[in-house]
Protein backbone atom coordinates (compact mmCIF):
# COMPACT_ATOMS: atom_id res chain seq x y z
CA UNK A 1 0.00 0.00 0.00
CA UNK A 2 0.97 3.52 -0.77
CA UNK A 3 2.37 5.16 2.39
CA UNK A 4 1.51 8.60 0.54
CA UNK A 5 -2.26 7.77 0.52
CA UNK A 6 -2.41 5.78 4.02
CA UNK A 7 -1.15 9.22 5.42
CA UNK A 8 -3.95 11.10 2.92
CA UNK A 9 -6.70 9.12 4.57
CA UNK A 10 -5.75 9.08 7.90
CA UNK A 11 -5.64 12.82 7.58
CA UNK A 12 -8.34 13.17 6.04
CA UNK A 13 -10.17 11.11 8.53
CA UNK A 14 -8.54 12.78 11.31
CA UNK A 15 -9.89 16.34 10.47
CA UNK A 16 -13.75 15.17 9.94
CA UNK A 17 -16.20 13.98 12.09
CA UNK A 18 -17.86 12.56 9.49
CA UNK A 19 -15.97 11.77 6.30
CA UNK A 20 -17.60 9.83 3.33
CA UNK A 21 -15.77 8.11 1.05
CA UNK A 22 -17.96 8.07 -2.44
CA UNK A 23 -18.26 8.42 -6.02
CA UNK A 24 -19.03 11.84 -6.59
CA UNK A 25 -19.59 14.80 -4.53
CA UNK A 26 -22.14 15.86 -2.17
CA UNK A 27 -23.55 17.95 -4.71
CA UNK A 28 -23.25 15.58 -7.92
CA UNK A 29 -23.48 12.16 -6.79
CA UNK A 30 -22.30 9.48 -9.01
CA UNK A 31 -23.63 6.45 -7.60
CA UNK A 32 -26.67 5.84 -5.93
CA UNK A 33 -25.25 4.21 -2.60
CA UNK A 34 -23.26 7.30 -2.67
CA UNK A 35 -26.23 9.25 -3.14
CA UNK A 36 -28.31 7.23 -0.29
CA UNK A 37 -25.44 8.15 1.99
CA UNK A 38 -25.53 11.62 1.64
CA UNK A 39 -28.98 11.37 2.46
CA UNK A 40 -28.51 9.33 5.29
CA UNK A 41 -26.41 11.56 7.07
CA UNK A 42 -28.44 14.57 6.30
CA UNK A 43 -31.39 13.39 7.89
CA UNK A 44 -29.22 13.35 11.15
CA UNK A 45 -28.47 17.11 10.95
CA UNK A 46 -24.53 17.19 11.41
CA UNK A 47 -22.08 18.26 9.62
CA UNK A 48 -20.25 15.74 6.92
CA UNK A 49 -17.98 15.62 4.37
CA UNK A 50 -17.88 13.49 1.33
CA UNK A 51 -14.60 12.82 -0.35
CA UNK A 52 -15.10 11.93 -4.30
CA UNK A 53 -12.61 8.86 -4.90
CA UNK A 54 -14.39 7.72 -8.13
CA UNK A 55 -11.43 7.52 -10.46
CA UNK A 56 -8.39 7.63 -8.13
CA UNK A 57 -8.02 3.56 -8.10
CA UNK A 58 -4.89 3.64 -5.94
CA UNK A 59 -6.75 5.72 -3.13
CA UNK A 60 -9.44 2.98 -3.46
CA UNK A 61 -6.97 0.72 -3.11
CA UNK A 62 -5.60 1.94 -0.06
CA UNK A 63 -8.79 2.61 1.48
CA UNK A 64 -10.11 -1.02 0.98
CA UNK A 65 -6.80 -2.59 2.37
CA UNK A 66 -6.71 -0.66 5.03
CA UNK A 67 -10.27 -1.27 6.00
CA UNK A 68 -11.16 -4.74 4.97
CA UNK A 69 -14.17 -3.14 2.98
CA UNK A 70 -14.06 -3.46 -1.11
CA UNK A 71 -17.07 -1.57 -2.22
CA UNK A 72 -17.88 2.45 -1.84
CA UNK A 73 -19.33 4.45 -0.10
CA UNK A 74 -16.93 3.64 3.02
CA UNK A 75 -18.21 6.05 6.20
CA UNK A 76 -15.84 6.76 9.11
CA UNK A 77 -16.77 8.34 12.18
CA UNK A 78 -14.75 10.49 14.67
CA UNK A 79 -11.84 7.94 12.81
CA UNK A 80 -13.35 4.70 13.38
CA UNK A 81 -14.51 2.82 10.42
CA UNK A 82 -18.45 1.80 9.97
CA UNK A 83 -18.86 0.59 6.80
CA UNK A 84 -21.85 1.64 4.67
CA UNK A 85 -25.75 2.17 5.31
CA UNK A 86 -25.97 -1.57 5.27
CA UNK A 87 -24.66 -1.66 8.73
CA UNK A 88 -25.18 2.28 9.88
CA UNK A 89 -28.59 1.96 9.13
CA UNK A 90 -29.49 -0.94 11.72
CA UNK A 91 -27.11 0.65 14.38
CA UNK A 92 -29.69 3.62 13.80
CA UNK A 93 -32.61 1.89 13.90
CA UNK A 94 -31.14 0.44 17.48
CA UNK A 95 -30.27 3.60 18.54
CA UNK A 96 -26.64 3.49 18.39
CA UNK A 97 -25.54 5.43 15.87
CA UNK A 98 -27.52 8.38 17.41
CA UNK A 99 -25.43 8.01 20.65
CA UNK A 100 -22.07 7.02 19.01
CA UNK A 101 -22.81 11.04 16.73
CA UNK A 102 -23.87 12.76 19.85
CA UNK A 103 -20.36 11.74 21.30
CA UNK A 104 -18.59 12.53 18.40
CA UNK A 105 -19.43 16.07 18.35
CA UNK A 106 -20.32 16.53 22.24
CA UNK A 107 -24.07 17.94 21.61
CA UNK A 108 -27.33 16.86 19.58
CA UNK A 109 -27.48 17.01 16.16
CA UNK A 110 -28.19 21.04 15.75
CA UNK A 111 -31.52 20.04 13.08
CA UNK A 112 -32.77 18.56 17.01
CA UNK A 113 -32.26 21.57 19.21
CA UNK A 114 -31.89 24.98 17.13
CA UNK A 115 -34.78 26.84 18.60
CA UNK A 116 -36.52 28.88 15.85
CA UNK A 117 -38.05 31.70 18.25
CA UNK B 1 -20.46 -11.66 -13.23
CA UNK B 2 -20.73 -14.72 -10.58
CA UNK B 3 -23.38 -17.10 -10.38
CA UNK B 4 -25.37 -17.51 -7.15
CA UNK B 5 -24.13 -20.62 -6.19
CA UNK B 6 -20.61 -19.74 -6.02
CA UNK B 7 -21.18 -16.84 -3.70
CA UNK B 8 -22.76 -19.44 -1.40
CA UNK B 9 -19.74 -21.39 -2.02
CA UNK B 10 -17.48 -18.62 -1.05
CA UNK B 11 -19.16 -17.75 1.99
CA UNK B 12 -19.02 -21.46 3.13
CA UNK B 13 -15.75 -21.74 2.65
CA UNK B 14 -14.88 -19.78 5.39
CA UNK B 15 -18.53 -20.47 7.70
CA UNK B 16 -19.55 -23.76 6.80
CA UNK B 17 -22.38 -23.36 8.63
CA UNK B 18 -23.15 -20.22 6.89
CA UNK B 19 -27.18 -20.01 5.82
CA UNK B 20 -27.07 -17.77 2.38
CA UNK B 21 -29.50 -16.30 0.46
CA UNK B 22 -28.62 -14.57 -2.51
CA UNK B 23 -31.00 -12.08 -5.08
CA UNK B 24 -29.59 -10.91 -8.31
CA UNK B 25 -30.78 -7.59 -8.08
CA UNK B 26 -30.68 -6.34 -11.76
CA UNK B 27 -30.64 -9.58 -13.78
CA UNK B 28 -27.19 -9.08 -14.58
CA UNK B 29 -25.28 -11.35 -12.15
CA UNK B 30 -22.92 -8.34 -10.61
CA UNK B 31 -25.64 -6.45 -8.13
CA UNK B 32 -26.84 -8.56 -5.24
CA UNK B 33 -28.74 -8.78 -1.60
CA UNK B 34 -27.02 -11.25 0.22
CA UNK B 35 -28.04 -12.01 3.86
CA UNK B 36 -25.60 -14.65 5.76
CA UNK B 37 -26.24 -16.37 9.28
CA UNK B 38 -24.12 -17.72 10.75
CA UNK B 39 -22.76 -18.89 14.37
CA UNK B 40 -19.27 -17.43 13.85
CA UNK B 41 -20.74 -14.24 13.90
CA UNK B 42 -21.32 -14.31 17.62
CA UNK B 43 -19.86 -11.78 19.90
CA UNK B 44 -18.87 -9.79 16.33
CA UNK B 45 -20.09 -6.24 16.07
CA UNK B 46 -22.49 -5.76 12.77
CA UNK B 47 -19.18 -3.90 11.05
CA UNK B 48 -17.18 -7.15 11.94
CA UNK B 49 -19.56 -9.46 10.52
CA UNK B 50 -19.64 -7.87 7.35
CA UNK B 51 -16.26 -7.89 6.78
CA UNK B 52 -15.76 -11.21 7.30
CA UNK B 53 -18.40 -11.76 4.52
CA UNK B 54 -16.62 -9.32 2.53
CA UNK B 55 -13.46 -11.00 3.03
CA UNK B 56 -14.61 -14.08 1.81
CA UNK B 57 -15.69 -12.37 -1.09
CA UNK B 58 -12.26 -10.60 -1.75
CA UNK B 59 -11.30 -12.34 -4.73
CA UNK B 60 -14.49 -12.42 -6.50
CA UNK B 61 -14.58 -8.35 -5.70
CA UNK B 62 -11.05 -7.59 -6.96
CA UNK B 63 -11.53 -9.47 -10.07
CA UNK B 64 -14.83 -7.11 -10.95
CA UNK B 65 -17.27 -10.27 -10.70
CA UNK B 66 -19.15 -8.57 -8.10
CA UNK B 67 -19.94 -4.82 -8.11
CA UNK B 68 -22.21 -4.16 -5.61
CA UNK B 69 -23.79 -6.26 -2.47
CA UNK B 70 -26.45 -4.74 -0.03
CA UNK B 71 -25.77 -7.28 2.96
CA UNK B 72 -27.20 -8.34 6.04
CA UNK B 73 -26.05 -10.32 8.54
CA UNK B 74 -27.93 -12.42 11.67
CA UNK B 75 -26.26 -14.64 14.39
CA UNK B 76 -27.16 -18.10 14.17
CA UNK B 77 -29.48 -19.04 17.21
Amino acid sequence: MSEQFKQEIEAEVGANKILVYGKGTKDAPRCGFTLETIQFFNNFGYPFEVVDVLENMPKREALSQMTDWPTLPKVFIDGTFYGDTDVLGPMAEKGELQTILKNAFGSEAPKTTINLH
Amino acid sequence: MIATDAIVALIRETMPDADVTVFDRTGTMDHFNIGVTSSAFAGKTLIQQHQMVYRALKAAHSDGRIHAIELTTTVAE
